[in-house]
């Protein structure tokens, strides 16, 4: 019977795009830029004043608020409506995802930027252009003896916003490659992974500490430590949708045989964001002591593989459903 | 008051009054009569040529929705998906809506404006020029059925033209002719009642007629029916079916006549009836003498075991069996032997006038004998002074000694109207008058078509959209769509006397007409009304209903009048005593039996069922009985092309209608996975389809419901006409490639036609 | 409390999509998209063969996926069990069309709202009348009414027929029903 009903484009759509993607890795990122911040300066901060280690600490406070920002923009801008984005915040649906999304992100966005002006409270008084900020900053000092429950805060919160991105995909009945537990560990895993590349990368470029072996070396370490642990994650997702059987397993098979979002998958998520760090960091980073372009390099592929895992996940998971 | 409540009264003084009427419209009669606000409007659909009963709804002057006219109860709210859309016809911005002149070359599009009176003048000035110069004889006249062809036929008496044209050759035309052959008029299937129905191919689950397809529907969903269905695609009245046939294209005949060799070897067949209401039943033994289910194999491919199997069920089911004839049949060139067979196979099941067999429709008229008094009233035919001119016809429809003496000559055969203006044969023609036909899409031979029109001094086309035909013409003028126009009283008993009436839903958009003044008007401008007893469609009405306000009131109230009686068949006992019961006075028709035979009258030439039929064979030797010849669709090709209905779109009428061009705007040819495979095909390819008459390119599609053999496409695309901007060059028009060989005593146009398709 | 159910029998649809242009006119849906098709599936080898014909629209699930997700309760259901959207409130994110396990809901291209079929709810059977493409229906394919009402042609429907509700695994307990497809696919 040839089709007489009219299109079908509504079924196949791809209702949330490439923003959404783009929101998915920013806000991943911003957590893990504001977790390996955190780390650093609870465990190497004290006695390293202007080193690799207070850089990376002022660029995972700078990263983290920024990032989260452009990814909310992008978040708001995609919506249909994007002026009636505030009846998110005045109508809430608690069993929704996004609404916990928001809620979480309500309380993080703004703790983060406090962060960014504890971190930056010295650079905002010197600032010609932000001193007028100095009434604020001054303000929180006066509280200095709750920053610790404050940075306590901003860690489990961080580690809400990485994860929530991904219960919001995996909250999705319909299509398996995203309702799946795996995800919001994943998602939690490559933004801890995309937080320590940026911090890296925005560390060297604005805030040069003397470029210290060891400490680069440690996140490194670091940073292969979690993209090593992507590798099983990713492997029990698809176990998982192999498991599952009937459609989840066609639309995992659908997923890395896809010849776009396969591609992207074998190519930017495997290749050039698990393979290729590993095969840098056994080999260039160790011969050549840790030069810069290779750290860069290393960071910037990183940051590739992340972000085109969230295009693969985003997009397959809404094209490929096994049906 | 208004100008139509003005000339209302005017038309209605003297024989009834618009006061009279007021009071029988009761207390909306105001809000009914007068535009405006918030409404209802009860009417009929003009979507396609079903005419089914619709409600319009109007909010704020707009016609929002329809859906069907709940006082009919047959089909009740229902409507379907083209009546629906009228909706979005009536508002299209790419409507005609004021008068053109032709400003280019012909066809090509190019128009100016011009008011109603320079157009309308214009047409009178040509038409009158050329029929003086050459006789009125040689203007063509076409339509689309209905009201339209009504008034165009009066219109072409008035100017002395016998060439009058509708679209039944191309269409419902062979059993048009093969009814009065067979039992002298036409007869009406019982559905609902039916425990077996054999249907060839009568696709009423995708050509819709609402008050037919919801009665088939629900009885081929019934566990306790079985519906047969030969046909060589696997449609959506095949999928409901209880058994399939996929028959080879064109050889119902050979099937149906294996039927009746069974019957008839078997000695299984209503003899009684066939004794009593019948003659030639010795012919018919003869002609079915070889046609055994094993002969009917080889050409039909339906296994002879199936055969004797089915005529043994139909037997058992009889006489609440229907052996369908189907709509548009065109199948081959023996189409009117086939359609005969059918109907010899009915008779032989004796189902005429019984319970789930056939009945004659029953009008106002033949209740009032029955019930010995004036009760329901009748209608007067203001149409009746018109009548065709007795000179020779292009087609010589009619005329002794022609191959179209059966047909109609207010019907004619329109695959015969190019050739004639080609080879001036008989006689010169010089001008063509249509209105809402499209010539280019329903009728073999696109290109022979466009030559003739080419050649024409004058052509007037009315229509709505710029339809293909339309955009040949020198004149288009714009005809107001049937939700905008007022119409007559139309008859529409069946089991019981009925009547509806089209009536506007809103006032006409635009610069557009109602057909009945276009024409009225041009014949007032020509001189040539005398025989138009009224000026306007209110006179009309009041004509027609003889100054009956009570009847015209309750038309224009509910769209749709009937009156209670009982169901009656006159072969069937129970409801001839239910009937009697309630009218006593028609006990005077019963028989002993219970039955009212003597009412079972047949209007042909011996009174009977003819079986074999005198005139014909006198007429046309050879055709006066039943025989297997001409059956063959496929002219050396592998493959025949058929075509079909589908229920979104109405012949080439709506594919230009947005909502239904948005579900569906292409038609690709069906074809099978092995057939196509043979040829390296996939769906989406675009291929060329030829044979010795035309080629012309389409897309595919890959389906296994249709047989290897065949090829299947939707009739109504491949529009040539630039002013159907959504349409235009999209999809095959099967009419272009159509053998114009046409079928023997109907003059059927065949639409299955052999041909060979490759990659493009 | 009353509990509007529409049954689709598939034994008397025959695709005829006049449900789906009732609905466009009385929903005034926009162009290119559709709170209602009917899609046919011809399935089987040549000669043995079936069609289904499939509506395709919201099922009105009593654990509705869309509500569940909405964000602001732009979506939400009637003490009907109608599932509707407060456009007022919707921001559109386009959650509720990702969760839709039937893909009943679509983003209105002119409005950016999001569509879905509602049972004609305020529009029709608020004041008494069958939704748009319950009265049209050329087959009566489609029945609709209160199935708390024993008297309802909708339960005499569900009294006499095996009525299906598509993706019942799913737990989401449609309140469009359907009975199922029995011709076709057994051809010699």
């Amino acid at each position: 019977m040839n089709n007489m009903w009219g299109s079908m484009e509504q079924f196949s759509h791809i209702y949330w795009p490439w923003p959404i993607a783009i929101y998915l890795f920013l806000a991943g990122l911003s957590a893990g830029a504001i977790m390996i911040a955190l780390l650093v300066k609870w465990n190497k901060h004290e006695d390293n004043t202007n080193s690799i280690w207070d850089a990376m600490v002022k660029a995972g406070a700078i990263t983290g608020p920024i990032a989260i920002s452009v990814g909310l923009l992008l978040l708001i801008v995609d919506l249909g409506k994007p002026l009636s984005f505030y009846w998110l915040m005045l109508k809430y649906n608690f069993v929704s995802v996004m609404t916990l999304g928001v809620l979480i992100l309500c309380v993080y966005t703004p703790i983060s930027f406090l962060f960014a002006m504890i971190i930056f409270e010295k650079e905002i008084e010197n600032s010609k252009l932000l001193s007028f900020l100095s009434p604020i900053t001054k303000f929180i000092r006066s509280f200095a003896h709750l920053a610790k429950y404050v940075e306590y805060i901003l860690m489990i919160l961080a580690i809400c916003v990485a994860m929530y991105t991904g219960f919001l995909l995996s909250a999705i009945q319909k299509l398996p490659l995203w309702n799946t537990p795996i995800l919001p560990l994943l998602f939690l895993v490559s933004g801890f992974s995309s937080g320590i590349a940026a911090n890296i990368l925005v560390g060297m470029a604005f805030f040069k500490g003397s470029l210290n072996k060891d400490s680069i070396k440690y996140l490194l370490v670091l940073d292969l430590r979690a993209i090593m642990f992507e590798i099983p994650v990713l492997i029990m997702l698809f176990l998982g949708l192999h498991f599952a059987g009937g459609q989840a397993a066609e639309a995992g098979v659908q997923a890395i045989t896809h010849p776009t979002y396969g591609m992207m998958f074998w190519i930017g998520v495997v290749a050039i964001g698990i393979v290729s760090p590993i095969v840098i960091a056994a080999t260039a980073l160790k011969n050549h002591a840790y030069r810069p372009v290779y750290i860069v390099l290393n960071c910037f592929l990183i940051l590739i593989g992340v972000v085109l895992l969230r295009f693969f996940i985003v997009y397959a998971g809404q094209i490929c459903t096994g049906l | 008051m208004d100008s139509s409540r003005r000339n209302f009264l005017k038309g209605t003084a003297g024989i009834g009054t618009l006061a009279a009427l007021e009071i029988n419209l009761g207390a909306n009669a105001a809000d009914i009569i007068n535009n405006g606000g918030d409404k209802s409007v009860f009417s009929f659909c003009e979507m396609c040529s079903s005419r089914c009963p619709i409600e319009a709804k109007i909010v704020d002057g707009k016609c929002k929705f329809i859906q069907g006219n709940k006082h009919y109860s047959t089909t009740g709210t229902s409507v379907c998906a083209r009546g629906g859309a009228g909706v979005n016809q009536l508002y299209d911005k790419q409507r005609i809506v004021k008068p053109l002149i032709r400003v280019g070359e012909r066809g090509s599009g190019k128009w100016r404006k011009a008011s109603w009176e320079e157009a309308l003048k214009y047409c009178a000035d040509k038409l009158g020029e050329i029929a003086k110069t050459h006789g009125p004889e040689s203007v063509v006249f076409t339509a689309k059925s209905s009201e339209s062809h009504k008034q165009m036929t009066n219109f072409a008496c008035s100017l002395g033209s016998p060439n009058i044209f509708s679209h039944w050759s191309c269409c419902p035309i062979t059993y048009q002719v093969a009814f009065p052959h067979t039992f002298g008029g036409s007869l009406s299937r019982d559905y609902s009642k039916a425990k077996y129905i054999v249907n060839f191919g009568h696709n009423l689950f995708e050509g819709i007629d609402i008050k037919y397809t919801k009665k088939l529907a629900k009885t081929a969903a019934k566990e306790d029916t079985k519906l047969l269905v030969l046909e060589p695609r696997f449609s959506v009245v095949a999928a409901k079916a209880d058994e399939w046939l996929p028959v080879k294209p064109g050889t119902d005949l050979a099937f149906v006549m294996a039927l009746i060799h069974v019957w008839i070897r078997d000695s299984k067949y209503d003899k009684k009836f066939v004794e009593e209401y019948t003659i030639g039943i010795d012919e018919v033994k003869k002609a079915v003498k070889d046609t055994t289910p094993k002969w009917q194999e080889k050409i039909t491919g339906i296994k002879s075991t199936d055969v004797e199997r089915i005529a043994d069920e139909i037997y058992k089911a009889a006489p609440k069996v229907i052996i369908d004839w189907g709509h548009k049949t065109t199948t081959t060139r023996a189409e009117y032997q086939r359609t005969r067979a059918i109907f010899i196979a009915n008779a032989l099941m004796g189902n005429i006038e019984k319970e789930g067999g056939l009945y004659f429709g029953k009008k106002a008229k033949t209740f009032n004998d029955l019930v010995g008094e004036e009760l329901f009233p009748t209608l007067n035919d203001p149409n009746k002074a018109f009548k065709v001119p007795k000179t020779p016809r292009i087609d010589g429809a009619g005329e002794k000694g022609s191959k179209n003496y059966f047909i109609a000559r207010k019907h004619g055969v329109l695959m015969d109207i190019a050739p004639a203006i080609l080879n001036e044969k008989p006689y010169p023609v010089k001008a063509w008058v249509n209105t809402r036909f499209n010539h280019l899409i329903n009728v073999v031979g696109e290109e022979t078509t466009i030559k003739a029109i080419k050649k024409l001094d004058f052509i007037l086309s009315v229509d709505i959209y710029m339809n293909d035909f339309t955009q040949f013409a020198d004149v288009v003028l714009p005809e107001s769509t049937y939700l905008e126009r007022d119409e007559s009283i139309q008859d529409k008993s069946g089991s019981l006397p009925a009547y509806y009436m089209r009536q506007k839903a809103i006032e006409p958009i635009g610069d557009t007409k109602n057909g009945y003044d276009i024409f009225r008007e041009l014949a007032r401008i020509m001189k040539i009304d005398q025989n138009y007893t009224w000026n306007t469609i209110d006179e009309f009405r009041m004509q027609q209903a003889k100054g009956n306000d009570k009847l015209l009131a309750a038309l224009i109230k509910d769209g749709y009048v009937e009156w209670k009686v009982p169901k009656l068949y006159y072969r069937e006992k129970k409801y001839v005593s239910k009937f009697v019961e309630k009218f006593p006075h028609a006990s005077t028709f019963v028989d002993e039996n219970g039955e009212m035979s003597s009412k079972v009258k047949f209007k042909t030439p011996s009174g009977k069922i003819e079986l074999f039929s005198q005139q014909v064979e006198e007429a046309l030797p050879g055709e006066g009985c039943i025989h297997p010849a001409n059956m063959d669709v496929y002219d050396g090709h592998e493959l025949c092309l058929m075509s079909g209905k589908t229920p979104i779109h109405t012949n080439g009428h709506t594919q230009n209608v947005k909502v239904l061009n948005d579900m569906m705007s292409e038609s690709p040819i069906w074809i099978n996975p092995r057939t196509a495979q043979k040829r390296g095909l996939k769906t989406g390819d675009r291929v060329l389809v030829e044979n010795k008459f035309a080629k012309s390119y389409a897309k595919v599609m890959v389906t296994e419901g249709i047989r290897e053999d065949s090829l299947f496409v939707y009739h109504g695309f491949g529009h040539i006409s630039s002013g159907l901007k959504r349409t235009y060059g999209v999809g095959l028009n099967q009419s272009k490639l159509l053998n114009p060989a046409y079928g023997a005593v109907c003059s059927t146009m065949v639409t299955n036609v052999g041909v060979d398709i490759k990659k493009a | 409390m009353k509990k509007y159910v529409m049954i689709h029998d598939e034994n008397l649809c025959i695709g005829c999509q006049a449900c789906s242009v009732a609905c466009r006119n009385e929903n005034d849906t926009s162009d290119g998209v559709y709170r209602l098709q009917v899609h046919a599936e011809m399935k089987g080898v040549f000669p043995n063969l079936k069609t289904n014909f499939l509506r395709h629209s919201c099922v009105m699930c009593e654990n509705a996926p869309c509500v569940e997700v909405c964000p602001t309760k732009a979506s939400f259901q009637t003490d009907e069990g109608i599932v509707l959207l407060d456009e007022s409130i919707c921001v559109s994110c386009k959650y509720c069309v990702l969760a839709c396990p039937y893909d009943a809901r679509y983003v209105d291209p002119i409005t950016k709202n999001i569509g879905k079929c509602t049972f004609c709810f305020t529009n029709r059977v608020a004041g008494g009348e069958q939704p748009a493409c319950v009265t049209v229906c050329p087959t009566d394919a489609l029945t609709f009414g209160d199935a708390n009402d024993y008297n309802s042609e909708v339960s005499k429907v569900i009294a006499t027929n095996s009525i299906k509700y598509p993706k019942s695994e799913l737990g989401t307990k449609p309140k469009l029903g359907f009975v199922e497809n029995k011709k076709g696919g057994r051809y010699e």
